[in-house]
């Protein structure tokens, strides 16, 4: 396909998931390149129209960190697997998104997967929940107790108390001390 | 004059008064200048129709008014939900010709671009006199930056003479004059008997030529406040906005031991430091108008205040590890965050804030 024939094929697909007006720009700003990529990642794991959206501007600002081209980013090993391999389109899809935001926020997912595993780490019983802040937008830990009797209340303060450093860890991990 | 300007417009009331004579006087030739109705001010202030960027035009048409609204003001970035370091805007002009890719102006300034200076900024030091006044005892630090840079048009209004002159002689009055130029000729052969302070925002080279077009550069800067303390102005530097992009963490300490190569730590009056933030609507506009520039594209998600953060243990990070090397420098430099909750202060500095009104006065006198 030439340049033209490429363009009119993204505007069909766009017309189709009736992508908003500023996003189809956005991708036929693109370089020739990057828009067949874009096209024919958008084919092959038929993404819907917010997953559209979200990898255009995911990619636009790998594209931008990373000085790249967007094409240079779907063609690494990691997006290739990804499209290329076994699965439905939906979990494709989604694989795909989270394969972005992942090249899109590195330090972020690295941080997210070691303050992950510490928690798992502390191997806290049923009834005691760790949830992390929202993308570690803040340095605020929450963690709960669900109890139905006084026994079952001392258990688990039992085992907060046992967890301790961990926990601590985890509170100097959110706070950027380690 | 080192910035360009496309117009000037003078309101009719303003025509003969001190500030416009003197622009006028000051100003290329080739610069054409339009008086309009004092009626039709608001309008000249509106963004351009038709301009292809109406922010970047508003920045070359500068407006000469009257202000009809206080000068005086508490700093808009105070809130319950930070802390505060107690700093007073006089706003004596509106909008900047330099053209940061991360700032805030291109948001709040977004409806009314056009540079405004306010022929009539020595009523503002009526009401800084009423504030001293009405609250003896107090010391405040009092700056011109909000909106403006302090001294970006310093060679053609001279407003940092009449400035000096003023609060030299107040003593329980700081002015700080905030900028990011070496525009500091007028400030060299006057004495400010120590009621004034320079400040400079201080970035990397790496973010100076990726965000921070039309300002000196970051050396320049640091030889700028070299030569005004050697005038006898006290200096002080803010690191703000802080940008986490790769390698900044090394380009911070590089920054800061140029300064500190220069300036002594117990020459410099404070340090503040404050992670880039952006509200959604600025990240939309600042991204629309510089779309090649990585450092609006970092590691920010949004945090609970609404505005895009670096996400917080890696900002925390960034803070704790400048602070320490200010720290061992050897001397304590006063240090504050902007726009970070107390209990950000106390993870980075060991201590909680004090309260605005003791921050304030500390800063103001120290």
């Amino acid at each position: 396909m030439n340049a033209d024939e490429i363009d009119a094929q993204i505007r069909m697909l766009a017309a189709e998931r009736r992508l908003p007006p500023s996003h189809l720009a956005r991708w036929l700003a693109m370089d020739p390149a990057s828009r067949a990529a874009m096209l024919d990642i958008a084919r092959v794991i038929r993404l819907r129209t917010g997953q559209l959206m979200t990898a255009l501007e995911t990619l636009e600002e790998i594209a931008v960190r990373e000085h790249v081209t967007a094409a240079g980013v779907l063609g690494r090993p990691e997006i290739r697997r990804i499209a290329g391999g076994p699965g439905s389109a939906p979990s494709r899809a989604s694989a795909l998104l989270e394969a972005l935001r992942t090249l899109r926020y590195p330090l972020l997912k690295k941080m997210q997967e070691q303050i992950r595993s510490e928690v798992s780490a502390l191997k806290l019983p049923r009834g005691i929940s760790v949830v992390l802040p929202k993308e570690l937008g803040s340095d605020e830990l929450t963690v709960s107790l669900r109890v139905r009797s006084a026994a079952e209340l001392a258990r688990l303060l039992e085992a907060l108390d046992r967890s301790r450093t961990g926990l601590t860890r985890i509170i100097e991990m959110l706070g950027g001390k380690r | 004059m080192k910035f360009d300007l496309d117009a000037v417009l003078v309101e009719h009331g303003c025509a003969g008064s001190a500030l416009a004579t003197r622009i006028l006087r000051a100003l290329p030739r080739h610069v054409p200048v339009t008086h309009v109705a004092d009626n039709e001010t608001r309008e000249a202030t509106r963004p351009a129709s038709g301009a292809r960027d109406p922010f970047g035009a508003g920045k070359r048409r500068m407006v000469i008014a009257r202000r009809k609204t206080p000068f005086l003001m508490p700093c808009h970035a105070g809130s319950s939900r930070f802390a505060c370091c107690g700093y007073l805007v006089l706003t004596l002009a509106s909008n900047c010709p330099m053209d940061c890719s991360y700032c805030f102006l291109q948001e709040y300034l977004a409806d009314n671009p056009a540079f405004q200076v306010y022929a009539n900024f020595t009523d503002s030091f009526d009401e800084l006199d009423r504030l001293i006044d009405n609250a003896r005892g107090r010391s405040f630090r009092v700056g011109t930056a909000e909106l403006a840079d302090s001294l970006a048009f310093d060679s053609i209004t001279s407003i940092s003479r009449d400035l000096i002159d003023f609060f030299a002689s107040r003593e329980n009055l700081t002015l700080e004059l905030k900028t990011k130029t070496d525009e500091i000729e007028n400030l060299l052969g006057r004495d400010p008997r120590g009621r004034v302070l320079v400040s400079w925002t201080l970035s990397p080279a790496a973010v100076y030529r990726s965000s921070e077009h039309l300002t000196a550069s970051p050396t320049a800067r640091i030889a700028a406040a070299r030569a005004v303390l050697d005038a006898g102005y006290r200096v002080a530097f803010h690191l703000d906005p802080l940008i986490a992009y790769p390698g900044a963490e090394r380009d911070y300490l590089l920054l800061i031991d140029e300064l500190l190569d220069t300036i002594a730590p117990k020459q410099i009056s404070f340090i503040s430091m404050g992670g880039l933030r952006m509200t959604p609507r600025l990240r939309g506009a600042a991204r629309s108008r510089f779309p090649g520039d990585p450092m609006l594209c970092g590691e920010d998600v949004l945090a609970a205040d609404g505005r895009f953060r670096t996400f917080t243990p890696l900002r925390l990070n960034l803070y704790r590890t400048l602070a320490d090397r200010f720290r061992k420098a050897g001397a304590e430099i006063p240090a504050y965050l902007c726009m970070e909750a107390a209990s950000v202060h106390e993870s980075v500095f060991g201590a909680a804030p004090s309260r605005p009104a003791i921050i304030g006065n500390r800063l103001a006198r120290d």
